[in-house]
């Protein structure tokens, strides 16, 4: 009987000793990758060789954000913005750990009618509030001097799911902001103008794949092995997306086709190598950047209700450097993994 | 207490009723609780569970702040109920309100087609057939075809409700007609009254209360639609709020914001049952 028990215990230490890990991820172009590491067997490969087990999950963008805040999931796929505005300002530390890409043109503005930037005041505008479009509409206005207008274009919430025929439908909308692949859908279509794109501020709207950083701190060491098993696996992916049967299996990760992924990479920059993403992620270029989205965060109310200053939600790059309150760091970016990557030391 | 007491015959008695009809709301706010405790106690800066007081101070903000869309107004020598009559939650619901009740207008038609429907032969095979197969399409994934009818303002969430609820209405007064015992009808037309006033002294008059509380009854699915609507494409509106907040994990202010819109319903409700009871004293079902 004792014996037996000893056996179970065993067993169940045994399989408790390979520690289990989910990342989140939603598609888009920079992340659908993730589709197809797992599918190929890449991410088991890499997860096998650090003794863990990696389990990825697909959801749509909002819920997978929900899911990585209430602690679900321990990775997941977000852009800069909301991994500063969901979980680093709900109290729940995060780490990026890949840089993958930044948007080059995968946002746009879209009007009709001739319509320009300077044209937009009273006119309606469709855009899911409180995104990256938001901030894309934003900046826009800002750079081209007409910040004070910003509050007088009548903006309307509309779902992404529904934005692109929404705004074909209705003639009184003139503009549009949003993200691919609806851009491409809506400019197809006549009389459709782009009145600014993400190429314009590049590397503002970033995709990264972070971590909880009580993960990545766990005392018996699987939440480094995570982010290494992660690193690998996803530069062995982007070496290999040249192939265009590589990317055609990725695409159908987004029921998409071949073709229109191409498109989608086009106006992506993706950092197909560890040392360039290591090299952006270390630049004073992307501390610039991300001071002026968490101030747009702020101002808009994203870091939550009860927090009086922007310094409440700190960032720390990988000089060390803070902005910020310095005990109050929420959001890390470490290029560490990226690094080992580039050096060969996965 | 005998040991029948949870049996057909049972009588509960006047305290235990009263306990035993809070003890699930004790229960509730109770786990609610205790999950937000210990989530606080876990990360004190944890949004998906606000503490009573953090949903307190955020639904006072919001019932005594303007919306961020709005222009702050100066608060000095502003009574309270300019205040709130200038707030985001106020804004929110009246806008809300005006579809509901709008929705709610427009759904009258629909009790008299029910009527025609089930008294007059010609209407009844009209409709019927089309009725019954359009009661069964998920208005919701008709979205594409109502932008292009009704645009994306006030006009395609009104009609997102009214095109998903009014089937059911008029199958339902359908339904109540028929259930009038033909005998009624024919005793009427001896009397010496014609066909409209069968209609609607005779038939209509006895079947409103139960087509009130029909209407009562979907006043759920009314407000579904409404929700659905404006969390598509809106620029107020209670859900357009919530949807808006549910970015940034804004829970100190959607709980309430749930909770006002269930309060609102009750209250809906129970003055539509008022109404009943009083315009119909001698209907007792219900």
């Amino acid at each position: 009987m004792l014996r037996c028990l000893a056996l179970l215990l065993f067993a169940f230490s045994a399989f408790a000793q390979k520690p289990s890990f989910t990342v989140g991820w939603s598609v888009y172009a920079g992340w659908t990758p993730y589709h197809y590491m797992n599918k190929s067997g890449l991410l088991r490969k890499w997860a096998d060789k650090y003794g863990i087990t990696i389990q990825v999950k697909r959801f749509d963008y909002a819920p997978s954000l929900d899911a990585f805040v209430a602690k679900n999931i321990d990775a997941c796929a977000m852009t800069n913005m909301e991994a500063l505005d969901m979980p680093a300002a709900s109290g729940v530390p995060t780490t990026a750990i890949l840089i993958g890409d930044y948007s080059n043109g995968n946002d746009a503005i879209l009007a009709r009618g001739g319509v320009q930037l300077k044209d937009l005041a009273g006119k309606k505008m469709l855009l899911v509030q409180k995104t990256v479009s938001e901030y894309l509409f934003d900046r826009a206005m800002t750079i081209n001097g007409m910040k004070d207008q910003i509050k007088k274009v009548r903006a309307i919430n509309t779902s992404d799911s529904d934005i692109a025929t929404a705004f074909l439908a209705d003639s009184g909308a003139s503009a549009v902001v949003t993200w691919k692949p609806m851009v491409s859908q809506i400019a197809k279509q006549k009389g459709i103008a782009s009145l600014f794109d993400s190429s314009k501020i590049p590397g503002e709207i970033l995709d990264l794949t972070v971590v909880r950083t009580d993960v990545l701190n766990r005392p018996d060491g699987a939440g480094r092995k995570f982010a290494m098993a992660l690193a690998g696996a996803w530069y062995e992916m982007l070496g290999q997306m040249s192939n265009d049967k590589v990317l055609a299996a990725i695409a159908e990760g987004s029921q998409d086709t071949l073709a229109s992924y191409k498109e989608q990479l086009v106006t992506t920059k993706m950092f197909y190598k560890p040392d360039e993403a290591a090299a952006f992620g270390a630049s004073g270029d992307m501390k610039q950047k991300m001071a002026l989205v968490r101030q747009f965060c702020f101002d808009h109310g994203l870091l939550g209700a009860n927090t009086k200053s922007v310094d409440e939600v700190a960032i720390r790059y990988p000089d060390g450097s803070v902005q910020g309150k310095p005990d109050r760091v929420r959001l890390v970016f470490d290029i560490g993994y990226m690094q080992m990557a580039a050096q060969g030391k996965l | 207490m005998s040991p029948g007491f949870l049996l057909i015959h049972a009588k509960p008695p006047r305290a235990a009723a009263l306990t035993l009809s809070w003890l699930l709301f004790v229960g509730g706010i109770t786990a609610y609780l205790w999950v937000a405790q210990a989530r606080h106690r876990d990360n004190p800066e944890d949004r998906v569970t606000p503490t009573v007081a953090q949903m307190a101070k955020g639904m006072w903000s919001a019932a005594m702040q303007p919306a961020e869309e709005d222009e702050a107004v100066s608060v000095e020598n502003a009574t309270a109920w300019q205040q709130f009559s200038r707030s985001m939650l106020w804004k929110d619901t009246r806008a809300t309100a005006k579809r509901f009740a709008w929705s709610i207008v427009l759904l009258i038609p629909a009790v008299l087609i029910g009527l025609h429907m089930g008294l007059f032969p010609f209407a009844g095979v009209f409709f019927l057939r089309f009725v019954l197969f359009f009661d069964k399409v998920v208005a919701l994934s008709l979205l594409p075809i109502l932008f292009i009818a009704f645009g994306i303002d006030e006009m395609a969430k009104i009609m997102l409700i009214v095109i998903g609820v009014a089937p059911t209405i008029i199958l339902d007064s359908f339904n109540l007609t028929r259930g009038v015992p033909p005998e009624q009808v024919v005793k009427a037309f001896t009397l010496g009254a014609g066909d409209f006033t069968v209609a609607y002294r005779v038939v209509l008059k006895q079947i409103l209360p139960r087509i009130l509380n029909s209407i009562r009854l979907n006043l759920k699915s009314v407000m579904l639609f409404l929700f659905a609507g404006e969390m598509i494409a809106s620029t107020d509106g209670l859900a357009y709020r919530i949807a808006l907040l549910r970015r940034h994990m804004g829970m100190d202010i959607i709980i309430p914001y749930v909770l006002w819109v269930a309060l609102l319903l009750f209250l809906v409700d129970l003055t539509m049952r008022l109404v009943n009871r009083k315009l119909h004293p001698w209907f007792h079902e219900a």
